[in-house]
Formats: C-alpha cells, sequence, structure tokens
C-alpha cells in the first residue's frame, strides 16, 4: 500500500496509471458488449482484440504503424494545442488540406529532382495544413472568437474545398476519386517494408517519431515552449509577464495546423493504394486525434503510445471478424475503448484525489481543479456531439 | 462556568498531514470567542469539524454538555449552529426576504407562507437592530447589507451558535464598525458567537476570550482584555512581531513615475472609471492610493501597467514616455507590478516555482541559450530567491505554484519583483489575505525599498497598511484624486470621509 | 484511502485475468502465428486453408451490406448459392479505404479458409492485382472491374480471377425502350458522374428511346434532358434539380448515380412523377420507380460460383455480361408498367440478345462520332427521333 501510494505520486505516474485504468474501463465495457451479442465467442474474439497487431508478426505490426502514423500526427496538433490551452477541432480540415496539397504535388510537380520530391510534398502539406490552423489562431487571438467554433466550420470549409478542388485538378473521374501520385513522391520505405514484410511502411512513422520529439523539445526544453504554455495556462499572467499573447495563440494553432497537414501527407504518401475520395464526410484522422490526445493526457511521448495502442485496438478489432460478430459490433467495440479513454482526465483526477494530502490549500484548490475538470469535460461533451453528428451525417449517407 | 461548546482533543488528519492536532476548544455562553492563527493554521478545519464538514479521527464533542455525533451540516443546524460564511452563500436575484428563509421556507398546501415569515423576519430585525429591506434585490444592496441577511438568516434559523469565518476581509471601515456593534449586541441576547480572524484590533475590541492555533496545535486560551496584541501575535506566529513599522525619515528624490491626465474608459459604459488623474511618484517614498473597492484604483494601476489600454493622458518614467510601450519594454525600463489578483494575473498556478520565479526574465541570456532554457540556472536562481526571500512550500523550487500558501504565493511574486532591482514598484493590495507574519515581511521589504531611494507605488485597502506603511496619501473616489493628505496629519476617521466621497481636498475640486 | 485501497486492488485483479486468459489461450496464437507466416509466401499458401473454414468470401466496398447496390446484389448471389447448396459464407469490412486495407480483409478472409472471394467493384481492381498472385489457390470474383497494377491501367488477370464487367448500354436501351413504350415521351436522364459505367447507361437510355420511337412512329421527337451532377449523393441540390425538371414537364427520369436516386424519388414524390432505378431493383424504395434498369449481380455470382464448383471457374478471363446471359435485366414482376406488357419485354429482349439491334457503348459513340473522346457528349449519339438536350 505504501509502495503504491509513492508510486502514485510521482510526476507523470498519476496520468500513465489514469490512461491504464481508462484502458481497462474500456475493454471491460467492450468485453460486455462482445458478450451480449455473442456469449460463445466472446472470449476468444477478446482476446484477440488484445492480441491486435501481435497476431500477424512483424506482418501485423506493420499494419498497426500504418494505421498510427496519421493519429500519431492529429493526435500531436490536438494535444499541443491542448497543452497550449487552445482546443483544435480542427485537425481534421488540416489534416484534409496538407493530404490534398501532398498529393497535389505528388502528381503535377513531377519536373523536381525525384530524391526530393516527396520531402517537397510533405513540406506542402505542412504549409497547408499551418495556414488551415492559422485562421482559427487569429480570430481568437484578435477577435476573441472561439477557437472550438472556427475549427469546427474550417473542417468544413477545407473538406468542401479540397473536394472542389481535386475534381478540377487531379481527379480521377473513373473512380470518382484523387490520381495516384508519382512514385518518386512516394515516402521511401528506408528498408522497414522488408524488415515488417508489408508495402505500406516506410518513414513516415520515423517522421511522426521525430515530430514527438521535436514538440517534446519545444514544449519541455525551449523559451518558445515556455511563452506558449504560460499562455495556455494563464493569459493574463502571461500578458502581465510581457509575453505577446496574441502571437502565441496565432504560433499555436500554425504549429498545430502543421503536425495535423503533415499527417495527411504521410497518410496519403504512403503508397497504401488510399486517394482522397470525393465525398462529403469529414477525415476521421482528425477526430481520432482527439482521443488519442485525451488518452496521451496532452503529452507528446504519451500521444505516441496511445495512438499505437489506438492503431492496435483497430487492428485487433478488424481481426474479430475472424469470429461470428458482425463487423458493426466491432466497430462499436472499438469506439467503446476509445470513448472510455476520453475518461482518462477523470481517473487521472479520482487518482490525484486519493493519493494527495488535502490540506486547507488543497481544498481551495480542489475547488478550482473541479472547475477546471467540468470545463475540460464541457469541452469533451463538444466534441463528442460534434462527432457524433458527423458520424451520424456519415451513417445517413452509408444509408441512402 | 457553563460551556456551550467542548470540542475536546480534537485531531484531525489527512493523509500523513495532521491539520489538528489534539485541539481543545470551549466557548461559553455569551461570549465572544475568538480564534487567532495564522492561514493554515487549521482553524477552518476546527470550525469544518463543528459544522460537520470533516469527521475528527479523535475527541469528542459536546453541545451543552451534552456528548454529539454531528455527520454533516444539517446535525450542526438542528444543534442550532449557525455559521455566516467568508464568501457569502447567496443567490443573487433573490430579494432579501427570500434569501433568508431560502431552506427553511414554511409552506402550506404546497404554497409558500411568505407572510409569516415576513413577520418574524421582521421581527428578528428589530429585536436584534439589523435594519434591512426585505424587498431588495441581494444583487443590489451592498456587501455589508448582504452580510446582515447571512446574520438575519442563522437568526431565523433560530441558531444560538454563530460562526463569523473572517467577516471583516470584505467590509469598509464604517461597515466593520457597524458588525462589532450588531456582535456585541447579539452576545448580549444570549447568543455565542465564535469569530475566526487572524485580525488582531478587531479581537481586542469585541473578543471576550480567544483561542490560539498554530501549526494545528492549540496554544492556548486567554482572556482577551488582559492579553496585549503583541502578546496574542506572539502566540499565533511563534515569534515577536513588531506592529510599530519603523520608518526612518529620508529625503525624496526626483520623481521617478510621472501620470499625466490620465483617463480611462469603462468598458461598457461611456463613464470615465479613471478620470483626468494626475500625480507623481518620487525616488524614497510610499505613496499609497487609498480608497474603497471599486473606486477605479486597480483601473488606473492597470493602466500604468500596460494591462489596460488608457484612453487619454501620459505616463513618464524616470523622463522617458512610455505611454504607448509594449508590456515587457516598461518591465525592461524599471516597473516591477506585484498584482491585486495574484492567482490571475501575478502566477501560472500550474507551473512550479522556478518556472514562475521566471516568468518576465526566462529571456535572459542568463537563462537561455539559443531558445533553449538552462534548467540549472533557473533552478538556482529559484533556490536564491527561496533562501533570500524565506519561500516556504513543500517541495522547494519543485512545488506547483497551485499548492502552495497564499503567503508564500504572494512572497514568490514580491521575490520575483524585487529581484529585478526595480526602480518603481506598483504594488496592489500587496497583503491581501495574508496572515500578520507575511504581512509584516511584506511591508518590511517595501519599506527597504523606499529605503534605497526607489519609489513604491502603494494601492491599499486596509486602512492601517495605508496609514502605517505610506510616507503620502492619495484618496481616490470615483476615479478621481479627491485629496492628498499626510498619514502623520490625519487620524482614520478623516481618512474615510475622504474614502467615503464625503470631503474634497482643497486642491481637488469636483470636476463637472 | 478506501477507495484508494479498492482501485488498486481492482487493478491487480484485472492484471490478474488477463495474465490467465493469456495463458489458457496460448496455443492457438501459436498456430495463428505459424499461419501468417506461412502466408508470406505464396507457394505455402495451401495449407492455409484450414478443412473447416468458411469457403465463401465477400469484402464489403465502404458502404454497409445492405447498400441497395453492388455490395448487396454481389451478397445475395453468395447467399443463395451458399444456402442452395450448405457452403460456409461469411462477408468482411475493411477497415478503411485503401488498397492496403482491402488487401488486409482479402487475406483475414484467406486466413479463415476462402476458397472464393466476391469483391464486388472497381476499387478492388489494384488489390486484386497483388493477391491474385499472392494466394494462387484461392480464386477471386471481381464485379465491374479488371485487376491492373497501381497507375497502369492494363487489365492483368491471373488464372485464378475472373473479372466480370456488364453490359450497361444494354440495360440502359431496355429502360429508355420500354419508358416510350409506356408512352412517355419527356425523359430525363440524371447521372452521377460522368464514370464509364454511367455514360454506358446514359447512352443505351437514349438509343432505346430512339428505337421505341422509331417503332412507335411519333411524329413529334422524344425530349430527353441529359446531365451529370457530380457526385453520388442524397444532396437537396440534386433533389431541387429533379423537381426543376419535373416543373418544366419532364415526365420520368432515370436516375443513374447511387444515392442521386433517393433526392430523385423525392423529387418525384412530391411532383408525382415517375423515376426509373439503377444496378439493382429498386421499386420498393419508392412507389415512384416505374421499372429498374438492372444488373444482374445476383445471378452472375451465383453462376460464377455454380462454375466454381463444377471444376469450370472461368479464371483468367474478362467477361461483359449482357443479354445474351441474362446479364442485365428489367425487373417486370415488380415493374408499375400499365402499357409495356411482358410480351413486348420479351420481343425487344429478344432482339437485344440476338444483336438485331445495334447499341452503342460509350466507346463506339466516340468512334462514330470522330472526335477526341473528352469532346463526345450524348449529343453525339446518331439518333433520329429523339432531341437530347445536354445540361452541364
Amino acid at each position: 500500500m505504501k509502495k503504491n501510494h509513492n508510486i502514485l505520486e510521482l510526476k507523470g505516474a498519476s496520468s500513465f496509471f489514469a490512461a491504464l485504468m481508462a484502458i481497462v474501463a474500456g475493454l471491460l465495457f467492450g468485453l460486455v458488449i462482445l458478450l451480449l451479442s455473442n456469449a460463445k465467442e466472446a472470449f476468444p474474439a477478446f482476446l484477440t482484440i488484445l492480441v491486435g497487431g501481435f497476431s500477424a508478426g512483424a506482418r501485423g505490426i506493420g499494419q498497426v504503424i500504418y494505421y498510427a502514423t496519421p493519429i500519431i500526427m492529429t493526435g500531436l496538433s490536438v494535444g499541443f494545442a491542448f497543452k497550449t490551452g487552445l482546443f483544435n477541432i480542427g485537425a481534421s480540415g488540416q489534416f484534409t488540406c496538407g493530404a490534398f496539397i501532398a498529393i497535389y504535388i505528388g502528381i503535377k510537380w513531377t519536373f523536381l529532382p525525384p530524391e526530393i520530391h516527396w520531402l517537397v510534398a510533405l513540406i506542402g502539406a505542412m504549409i497547408a495544413g499551418a495556414i488551415w490552423g492559422s485562421g482559427p489562431g487569429l480570430l481568437k487571438a484578435f477577435f476573441n472568437v472561439n477557437e472550438v467554433i472556427t475549427s469546427i466550420m474550417m473542417n468544413y470549409i477545407g473538406m468542401y474545398l479540397v473536394n472542389m478542388t481535386i475534381v478540377r485538378t487531379v481527379y480521377d473521374a473513373l473512380k470518382n476519386q484523387s490520381k495516384s501520385v508519382a512514385k518518386s513522391a512516394v515516402l521511401p520505405k528506408a528498408g522497414l517494408d522488408k524488415l515488417f514484410n508489408t508495402n505500406n511502411l516506410n518513414i513516415g512513422i520515423i517522421i511522426a517519431i521525430l515530430s514527438v520529439i521535436v514538440i517534446y523539445i519545444i514544449l519541455q526544453k525551449t523559451t518558445f515552449g515556455y511563452e506558449l504554455k504560460a499562455c495556455g495556462s494563464n493569459k493574463n499572467a502571461s500578458k502581465y509577464a510581457g509575453i505577446n499573447e496574441k502571437k502565441s495563440i496565432v504560433l499555436s494553432m500554425v504549429i498545430a495546423g502543421a503536425l495535423s497537414g503533415l499527417g495527411g501527407g504521410l497518410l496519403y504518401l504512403s503508397g497504401s493504394g488510399k486517394y482522397l475520395q470525393v465525398l462529403d464526410i469529414l477525415a476521421p484522422e482528425g477526430f481520432n486525434g482527439i482521443s488519442v490526445a485525451l488518452l496521451g493526457m496532452s503529452h507528446p511521448i504519451g500521444i505516441l503510445f496511445s495512438g499505437l495502442f489506438i492503431a492496435h485496438l483497430t487492428v485487433g478489432g478488424f481481426n474479430i471478424q475472424l469470429y461470428d460478430f458482425v463487423p458493426e459490433v466491432i466497430d462499436m467495440i472499438v469506439a467503446v475503448i476509445i470513448y472510455c479513454g476520453a475518461f482518462a482526465l477523470l481517473f487521472k483526477h479520482l487518482i490525484i484525489k486519493f493519493t494527495s494530502k488535502p490540506s486547507l490549500d488543497s481544498d481551495i484548490n480542489n475547488k478550482k481543479e473541479n472547475e477546471k475538470l467540468k470545463e475540460n469535460i464541457n469541452k469533451l461533451v463538444i466534441t463528442e456531439e460534434t462527432e457524433n453528428l458527423d458520424n451520424q451525417k456519415k451513417d445517413n449517407k452509408e444509408e441512402l | 462556568m457553563e460551556y456551550v461548546i467542548e470540542m475536546n482533543n480534537i485531531t484531525k488528519i489527512f493523509g500523513n498531514f495532521k491539520a489538528l492536532d489534539d485541539v481543545t476548544f470551549k466557548v461559553r455562553k455569551g461570549e465572544v470567542h475568538a480564534l487567532l492563527g495564522e492561514n493554515g493554521a487549521g482553524k477552518s478545519t476546527l470550525m469544518s469539524v463543528l459544522f460537520g464538514l470533516y469527521q475528527a479521527e479523535k475527541g469528542e464533542i459536546y453541545i451543552n454538555g451534552k456528548s454529539v455525533q454531528i455527520n454533516n451540516p444539517n446535525d450542526a443546524n438542528n444543534l442550532n449552529i449557525g455559521m455566516v460564511h467568508q464568501h457569502f452563500k447567496l443567490v443573487h436575484n433573490f430579494t432579501v426576504l427570500e434569501s433568508i428563509i431560502l431552506g427553511r421556507e414554511t409552506v402550506k398546501n404546497g404554497l409558500l407562507k411568505k407572510d409569516d415569515a415576513r413577520k418574524k423576519v421582521m421581527e428578528l430585525s428589530e429585536r436584534y437592530k439589523l435594519k434591512i429591506d426585505p424587498d431588495a434585490l441581494i444583487s443590489d444592496i451592498t456587501v455589508g447589507m448582504q452580510q446582515r441577511v447571512e446574520i438575519l438568516k442563522m437568526l431565523y434559523c433560530d441558531n444560538d451558535i454563530l460562526i463569523f469565518d473572517e467577516p471583516t476581509a470584505v467590509l469598509t471601515p464604517q461597515e466593520i464598525e457597524e458588525l462589532m456593534k450588531i456582535m456585541k449586541y447579539l452576545v448580549s441576547e444570549g447568543k455565542s458567537i465564535i469569530f475566526i480572524s487572524h485580525k488582531l484590533n478587531e479581537i481586542k475590541e469585541v473578543a471576550d476570550r480567544c483561542t490560539v492555533l498554530r501549526k494545528g496545535k492549540c496554544i492556548g486560551t486567554v482572556d482577551v482584555s488582559t492579553t496585549t496584541k503583541e502578546q496574542m501575535s506572539e502566540m499565533m506566529v511563534g515569534r515577536k512581531i513588531n506592529f510599530n513599522i519603523e520608518k526612518k525619515d529620508i529625503k525624496t528624490g526626483n520623481a521617478v513615475l510621472e501620470v499625466k491626465n490620465l483617463t480611462i474608459k469603462a468598458k461598457n459604459s461611456k463613464k470615465n472609471v479613471v478620470n483626468d488623474v494626475s500625480f507623481e511618484v518620487r525616488k524614497g517614498e510610499i505613496l499609497c492610493i487609498a480608497g474603497i473597492d471599486g473606486n477605479g484604483q486597480s483601473e488606473l494601476v492597470y493602466g500604468i501597467a500596460g494591462l489596460l489600454p488608457i484612453n487619454d493622458g501620459k505616463i513618464v518614467l524616470n523622463g522617458k514616455d512610455i505611454t504607448k510601450e509594449s508590456i515587457r519594454k516598461r518591465c525592461l525600463s524599471g516597473m516591477a507590478h506585484i498584482p491585486e489578483d495574484r492567482h490571475k494575473d501575478g502566477l501560472v498556478l500550474d507551473f512550479d516555482l522556478q518556472q514562475n520565479a521566471v516568468l518576465q526574465t526566462y529571456y535572459e541570456p542568463r537563462f537561455q541559450n539559443h531558445g533553449l532554457i538552462k534548467f540549472n540556472a533557473v533552478k538556482e536562481y529559484a533556490k536564491k530567491l527561496i533562501k533570500q526571500y524565506d519561500i516556504r512550500s513543500p517541495r522547494e523550487e519543485d512545488s506547483i505554484v497551485r499548492n502552495m500558501s497564499g503567503g508564500n504565493q504572494q512572497k514568490l511574486i514580491i521575490a520575483r519583483e524585487l529581484d529585478r532591482d526595480p526602480e518603481i514598484v506598483l504594488a496592489v493590495q500587496p497583503t491581501r489575505g495574508l496572515d500578520v507574519g507575511a504581512t509584516e515581511y511584506i511591508h518590511k521589504q517595501l519599506i527597504a525599498q523606499r529605503d534605497e531611494q526607489k519609489a513604491v507605488l502603494l494601492l491599499s485597502l486596509e486602512l492601517d497598511e495605508v496609514m502605517n506603511v505610506s510616507d503620502r496619501i492619495l484618496v481616490i473616489y470615483e476615479g478621481e484624486i479627491v485629496g492628498e493628505l499626510n498619514p502623520k496629519e490625519i487620524t482614520v476617521k478623516e481618512l474615510g470621509l475622504y474614502m467615503a466621497g464625503s470631503k474634497r481636498g482643497v486642491n481637488y475640486e469636483k470636476k463637472s | 484511502m478506501k477507495l484508494m485501497k479498492r482501485l488498486v486492488s481492482l487493478i491487480l485483479v484485472l492484471a490478474l485475468v488477463f495474465t490467465l486468459t493469456a495463458c489458457t489461450t496460448e496455443k492457438p496464437k501459436e498456430d495463428t502465428n505459424k499461419e501468417s507466416s506461412s502466408g508470406e509466401t505464396p507457394d505455402k499458401s495451401k495449407e492455409e486453408a484450414p478443412a473447416e473454414g468458411i469457403e465463401l468470401a465477400l469484402i464489403t466496398d465502404v458502404g454497409t451490406i445492405d447498400d441497395k447496390s453492388f455490395n448487396q446484389g454481389a451478397w445475395e448471389g453468395v447467399e443463395a448459392y451458399a444456402k442452395e447448396f450448405g457452403k460456409t459464407y461469411k462477408y468482411y469490412k475493411p477497415t478503411e479505404k485503401s488498397d492496403s486495407a482491402y488487401i488486409n480483409s482479402i487475406e483475414l478472409a484467406v486466413k479463415a479458409g476462402a476458397k472464393v472471394i466476391v469483391c464486388p467493384g472497381f476499387l478492388f481492381e489494384v488489390p486484386i492485382h497483388t493477391v491474385q498472385t499472392q494466394y494462387p489457390d484461392v480464386n477471386f470474383i471481381i464485379l465491374d472491374g479488371a485487376p491492373h497494377p497501381d497507375g497502369d491501367y492494363t487489365p492483368d488477370i491471373a488464372d485464378n480471377t475472373y473479372s466480370i464487367f456488364y453490359a450497361e448500354e444494354e440495360a440502359g436501351f431496355l429502360a429508355g425502350y420500354s419508358i416510350v413504350k409506356e408512352g412517355y415521351t419527356k425523359l430525363g436522364f440524371m447521372g452521377g458522374m460522368a464514370v464509364p459505367a454511367v455514360v454506358r447507361f446514359g447512352y443505351g437510355f437514349v438509343q432505346g428511346a430512339d428505337y421505341a420511337a422509331k417503332e412507335l412512329g411519333l411524329t413529334e421527337d422524344v425530349q430527353v434532358k441529359y446531365t451529370y451532377v457530380g457526385n453520388f449523393d442524397a444532396t437537396p441540390e440534386n433533389q431541387a434539380k429533379a423537381s426543376a425538371w419535373y416543373n418544366e414537364g419532364t415526365e420520368v427520369i432515370f436516375a443513374c448515380g447511387g444515392a442521386v436516386g433517393n433526392s430523385v424519388m423525392k423529387a418525384a414524390e412530391a411532383a408525382g412523377n415517375k423515376v426509373i432505378g439503377v444496378d439493382v431493383d429498386q421499386s420498393g424504395e419508392s412507389e415512384t420507380v416505374i421499372t429498374s434498369s438492372m444488373k444482374n449481380l445476383a445471378k452472375s455470382v451465383y453462376d460464377a460460383l455454380t462454375a466454381y464448383y463444377a471444376n469450370e471457374f472461368p479464371g483468367g478471363t474478362s467477361v461483359s455480361l449482357d443479354a445474351t446471359v441474362e446479364g442485365v435485366q428489367l425487373p417486370m414482376e415488380t415493374s408499375r408498367f400499365e402499357k409495356f406488357t411482358q410480351a413486348d419485354y420479351d420481343a425487344i429482349y429478344g432482339k437485344v440478345e440476338s444483336k438485331e439491334v445495334e447499341i452503342l457503348n460509350d466507346a463506339d459513340v466516340v468512334e462514330k462520332s470522330g472526335k477526341a473522346a473528352e469532346e463526345v457528349t450524348a449529343a453525339d449519339i446518331p439518333v433520329e427521333q429523339v432531341k437530347v438536350e445536354v445540361i452541364k
């Protein structure tokens, strides 16, 4: 008991345990759904989910990495903004814009030397995402317009704009989607494809990990990150300290946008045969990014692992099609587990509450933290609602 | 002697922390019993145990001689214990009457029997000389009035034991005087009062006996009339406190800060919250701006610090016009600012101590190299401040500021601001909510600044502070300076008249 | 503190449960590992299909299994055959819309023991090109597409793959013919996007109308409004456009583009006019659906499966199923015709089947017009008694 106590008091440990508890809660909930829909095969199927990407050797791990790469990037985008006090719900739009510019450069700019073609395409994707993120940032900084609303709207504007532009520029009319990018624009494999025996793997995951490290350094080690975090944590105090809080807000959103945009580039240049569809659906990677960030407690390293974990679940969920479950049930379980991931914050609060020594001061603090928690949960509710809205929209479409 | 409350050997533990350690506290019938202690000494915890918010690990409670178990505030209410909280728990869009009867409504056939309630409230109001307007809205009445409503609410519930949790913190001097009268009257009518405070003057004036707590332990109970303030404060802090602030007379030098015709408009109306204010602060003086809260003094300082845009006027620092300079430039030109609301403006509560220590200086070469923070330098600097300014916190420089006590948070701000060696310090209510020890410390620091021929602009609502610390007083009323006073030449009463707007100085006639 | 204790114990219990389940099921885990490692090299893949697996598999396109279109049509064929002959069958849903996700789904199906995998839609062209060589002992049926490598559209069909196309122009022809025979002369064609299948439907529709008009000896031209709406979705814009057409006097609209049909049906319901469905029998969707220009998805899948079990799997070939093999049809039992009879249908079907009438497909029209392919529109179809108004 004593030992546990100490562990939980360690810096960061409470976050880790909270995330773990959220995952366990989600898995249990998933098990209940499995039991309800087919009790006989529930346990082997559940095990399949747990085993996830490890069921098919290196190839399965390759799959996990492939699915993880884009959501690590969008998760990083959401998490970074969150650390700096902004709620970037616009990762989806930034992702789509980045993806489009990446494939546009990939298809049209074949005059570039093949060695740098993909690199230019990725940089283009980052810039596109950054521009898309800057809009809500500017509005927030100069007119105090809530970034949640503006970035949701930017999602739709981005999606429709990209749909329109695809049709006019890089359209494959036969398949109602974008054309294939030039071979030189596909990300180099760097031997990873052989290592994991799959065609989809490339340096994308390495770029994602590098991004995680860079964001970690910015946030933890630099004066720039210090400014951003100070603004996010207390705008008034930052202003008081002479930090240009408007600049910080805009830069936060620009960086968050660039990360999402890069994520879009990494996915669509991965050579996995994924094309931008001309469909009125927001990129789900953007919203998965929110779950990833929440589960990873907005910490870059946490996000890296939560991204991998959610990808692991996706692969595991896909594999339980081997048992007698309708795919819809599988989608539901994965969603439920991710959903519980969002409660990581709640669990963290519980852990802190039961391990810290409440003194008279901390009573006041608890109150304040409660308020903060409430605020966060409110934000969460907004997210879930919009996400539901999108899903509904999607569902409606599929029904038709 | 008959005790209405006996709390014997109360021990309350949170985790590893003993908030109350074997505390014994006894209140006689019909007395005002003061509970004295620094912030965090355990006053509130003790009262929370009495009020049923916490359960003590050890100890017994007797009410009127009978052993009782108080599990929740309802039990306390049933034992006729009532509490006036520091922050009133009133509904703003209720009338006074509605607020008083809230939770104790008498109902007939599902309808409120307001007439009976009104009768009872008016009777109580007559009897205890608590004048109120039962139909006024809470949001329309003054803070002092709201407090009366809270008191009436307790009386309406037929409470005999009344707990006042730091009731004077929010009141003007006149209102405090009123409250003292009310308390004395209540006691004469047979009520018993527990008066939580750390203000010795008030205790001296109103209390019969006083129990002193320090760090969760009961130091003792004394008879107020035979104990001096110095003795009580020594019991509270554990060392001697000097109340007579020692100030040498020193010569003032040139003006450091000049404010000329400063005007700031209110956010949503045409009214000027700061109206054509001019003054200067000279080297080697503490200029105090006195006034009742909400008369534009906060905005004035915000304007000078650059946190609020000004509509008209000029601000000159050391001969340089800084009216249009950024906040950072003002900082660099030698302006330090101890903000009014340390949580809102002064600190990033979720950062740790060291990160807060470099809030304005993180970008200086001594703390960063090509944008990378020199963590060791920051740590060393924080350690230096901790040592030099005696900042106490559970985990030293790694403490999250949110978890530090108010006094130490304030010390951190003062350390940070003064260590930058500023030309002028804007100190806004620097001792608000702090205990005697911390207050004394901060006053000493401000005076040390002055003695070093630096300028201090002090803004305070506490009359003692205004009178004792400052060299010169400007009184602000409704956004205008209404008088310049010398603290050595006026009385507190006189100052009160200026603050209330009923008197103006010779050169400060009303502007049209 | 109490809760903390409970919390910790809860975690411990859960950890215990997980380790237990992990222990008890270690064996199957090894098995799966073996399977997958052998799956990596094609020559060993024989071991892969366990004796008791699920023989018939269908991979869904992005939509659901009951999409009233390709997924559903093909699934009906799989289901009918499997039920009749007692085969095990199952469908798999990919995680996302990408070639690699399709390949993963196919691999999963193979892992579960699939012998024949049905892939409805051209989106499977590239994925099948990859897996057909990887799993030579598994057979693939692709509808409306032929495997080809990424970026190169030359078909490359291996011996274990059977590619099925449909003669949409004949289906469209039947619809156009029947509707003019029924007595309608103001027609509309609302395609989704100008993809080849939709274009063929449209061109056939115009020619069918023309043929009927000539046969009837109509003195006035048959009017055909002809457009591609630019999407395959049910949008208010599409509905508004259809409503406008009905208001301008159009009597029947051939709604040829997935969910565009739903918009047109809504407009038709409001205006009291008619709609022609597409791909599958859509008579159940709305009372306004007079008939449907059908591809016989279910039958073609059923037939292919029959051939497979008779050891006559037509691997390596690509066919365009037309009237001769009942690849296209109108669902006469559910159609809401009043004048156009079964006999009329049989007669024209016979002519189409015997190629007595010449029906031009998209490529033929381009050839005849002598223009560049991009410039050819429906107005270039050589017809005599139909006036085509192409609306962009």
